[in-house]
């Protein structure tokens, strides 16, 4: 387990040591993506893939896109009149973006965990239990395995299992978070969107959110956004780097953290500007 | 050293002792006067507490604590009870919250999720309009508008269908005078909803953003979210604001004098004539002569009615507050 915020870490022993290459088929495919806060163009013309059952990371300097395109694929943007999308984003062949579809449908499978612990004012049982009854009728005793389940998932059962019962918000910033993460399971989507779900986190619970990242990706596909550099390199078998709303480059990490090809990936990853 | 000290002052500088501040004489008036603001108010309610009470002692005297539950309010024999008054006081407070309820979910609701930008301030200004309207207006318009639209309308098909049922039929009994415990709480209701409809929105666009989304995210719809994560987040502040609307309608004088019948009868019934502690005091306080008895029952009364208004007040307060904290 890498600690994060060991100062002597290397981003490309960490790299190597990462087995697995990323050859996988494509669970979403972003084909000519714009996208538009009003009259703000905040991504422009995009075009990736992002692989089943792996990490694809974004990075990228506040401002670049990468938050916005992680909320443009599970709809997010909807909720707000003025922010449009345009283009295709393919998910399992099917485009997401655009009115065809419903976007709870949207979202139930591909969840998002955001930046800061989002519990619902409610008990532990029941801030899983909340987005599992909107889609499913289960029974007490089915209920309880799910809960069970996806708490066990998220590396937080042991934690919680005595209180189940009490309110959500008496729980450290740690676990608030994995039980986010716990909470997004429990639909069970195909794709996680993680939106910087450490920066508010300090370095022990971050690195046990990074360890169950890891855990999550052979059932999972997960797109992280995140401002840590040392965090993507550690996570992601992908990694895209973003840079005024345009999409610079994406490899391997392996490849992106060692030898970009782009001079703009390399300034940002050597600290130069972002 | 006193170079330095030349070139800075361009003077003599005076010893630390004899040197006086800038504000040594108009602060400590301000301070004085600050202090009297605040002293003041204690003065102004502590005062009207006393003299109400003051006043309405000899009827506490005379009728003792009976005076509370006694329905019986007899200029003619000199015998006065409080309870019709109060009874028609909480009724038709209630009556309008039931009603208010519904309509400032929906407006609040609407206004900070649903309303396209375009009509969201029309409708904000026109609920703060309805606040604007003199309590007089309403009430002419309630006895000229409201009360013959229920009595021909609303009362004769309701005493016809519910009225016939037991037990909750005593609710909907006897003639549609149009006027009554309803018509008064419609009126009333009407007028509280700005305030709680405002306090509804407030809280409403207290939640976090983040919070509504992760709920959207779990693939929540809009009425889920919001009963499942808007409202459970801001319960304890819509419960102060339904107080704070409770204690307005409690007080609320001309509007209901108009239309609520004038009756010191007891009734189940919501079409029944009946009083509140406000309407009561309203309608007698001419006929009530200095020293008599039924001046200091009146007096009492408001006594009465500013303790319960205390109650809410202070239940709302606590409400409000321990959301915040």
């Amino acid at each position: 387990m890498n600690s994060a915020v060991d100062p002597t870490f290397n981003l490309a022993s960490a790299v190597a040591a990462k087995p697995d290459a990323p050859q996988a088929p494509a669970k979403i495919k972003v084909e000519n993506l714009n996208f538009y806060y009003g009259q703000n163009h905040a991504l422009k013309n995009i075009n990736f893939e992002i692989p089943e059952k792996r990490v694809t990371a974004m990075i990228g300097p506040s401002g670049c896109g990468k938050s916005t395109l992680l909320r443009v694929f599970n709809r997010m943007y909807d909720l707000y009149p003025g922010q449009r999308a345009e283009g295709m984003v393919g998910f399992d062949g099917v485009n997401i973006v655009g009115k065809e579809l419903d976007a709870t449908i949207v979202r139930t499978r591909i969840g998002m965990v955001f930046q800061k612990p989002t519990p619902f004012p409610m008990t532990i049982y029941d801030n899983i239990a909340f987005g599992v009854k909107l889609h499913e009728r289960l029974n007490k005793a089915q209920m309880d395995e799910r809960v069970e389940w996806c708490l066990r998932k998220a590396a937080i059962w042991d934690e919680t299992k005595d209180r189940l019962h009490t309110s959500a918000l008496g729980m450290s910033g740690g676990q608030q978070q994995r039980l986010c993460i716990a909470r997004t399971i429990a639909v069970k989507p195909e794709v996680i969107l993680l939106d910087e779900p450490t920066s508010a986190l300090d370095p022990i619970s971050t690195s046990k959110i990074e360890d169950l990242i890891d855990e999550l990706k052979r059932e999972f596909t997960i797109v992280i956004v995140t401002h840590n550099m040392q965090q993507a390199a550690r996570c992601a078998d992908i990694t895209a780097f973003f840079y005024l709303g345009e999409l610079i480059e994406v490899a391997p990490s392996d490849v992106i953290f060692t030898n970009p090809k782009e001079i703009k990936t390399r300034d940002y990853i050597t600290g130069r500007f972002g | 050293m006193d170079a330095t000290m030349d070139t800075r002052g361009g003077g003599q500088i005076e010893p630390i002792t004899k040197a006086k501040a800038t504000g040594a004489v108009s602060d400590p008036i301000f301070i004085a006067l600050l202090w009297a603001s605040g002293i003041f108010v204690l003065l102004l309610l502590g005062l009207i507490i006393a003299q109400l009470f003051m006043g309405g002692l000899p009827a506490l005297q005379h009728f003792g604590l009976d005076f509370i539950w006694t329905a019986n309010w007899n200029p003619v024999t000199e015998n006065y009870g409080a309870l019709v008054m109060i009874y028609g006081t909480l009724f038709s407070a209630v009556i309008a919250v039931v009603v208010a309820l519904p309509l400032s979910f929906g407006i609040a609701f609407f206004l900070t999720e649903i309303c396209p930008q375009a009509f969201k301030r029309p409708i904000g200004v026109a609920v703060q309009l309805l606040a604007a309207v003199p309590s007089i207006i309403y009430g002419m318009w309630g006895f000229f508008v409201i009360v013959p639209l229920m009595a021909a309308y609303v009362q004769p098909p309701l005493i016809e269908t519910l009225g016939q049922v037991p037990i909750l039929g005593l609710l909907f009994s006897g003639p549609p005078l149009g006027s009554g415990m309803l018509t008064a709480g419609l009126i009333l209701a009407v007028m509280i909803l700005p305030f709680i409809t405002a306090m509804f929105v407030e809280t409403l666009e207290s939640v976090p953003p983040m919070l509504k989304e992760s709920a959207y995210g779990v693939g929540g719809t809009t009425y889920e979210v919001y009963k499942n994560v808007s409202i459970p987040y801001g319960r304890t502040a819509m419960v102060g604001a339904i107080m704070l609307g409770l204690g307005r309608a409690l007080g609320e004088t001309m509007a209901v004098t108009f239309v609520i019948g004038n009756a010191t009868r007891l009734s189940a019934s919501l079409f029944a004539p009946g009083a509140t502690i406000a309407s009561t005091i309203a309608n007698e306080f001419p006929e009530a002569p200095i020293g008599s008895l039924k001046l200091t029952s009146l007096l009492q009364l408001g006594f009465i009615l500013f303790v319960i208004s205390f109650i809410v007040l202070a239940l709302s307060r606590a409400l409000v507050r321990s959301r915040l904290d």
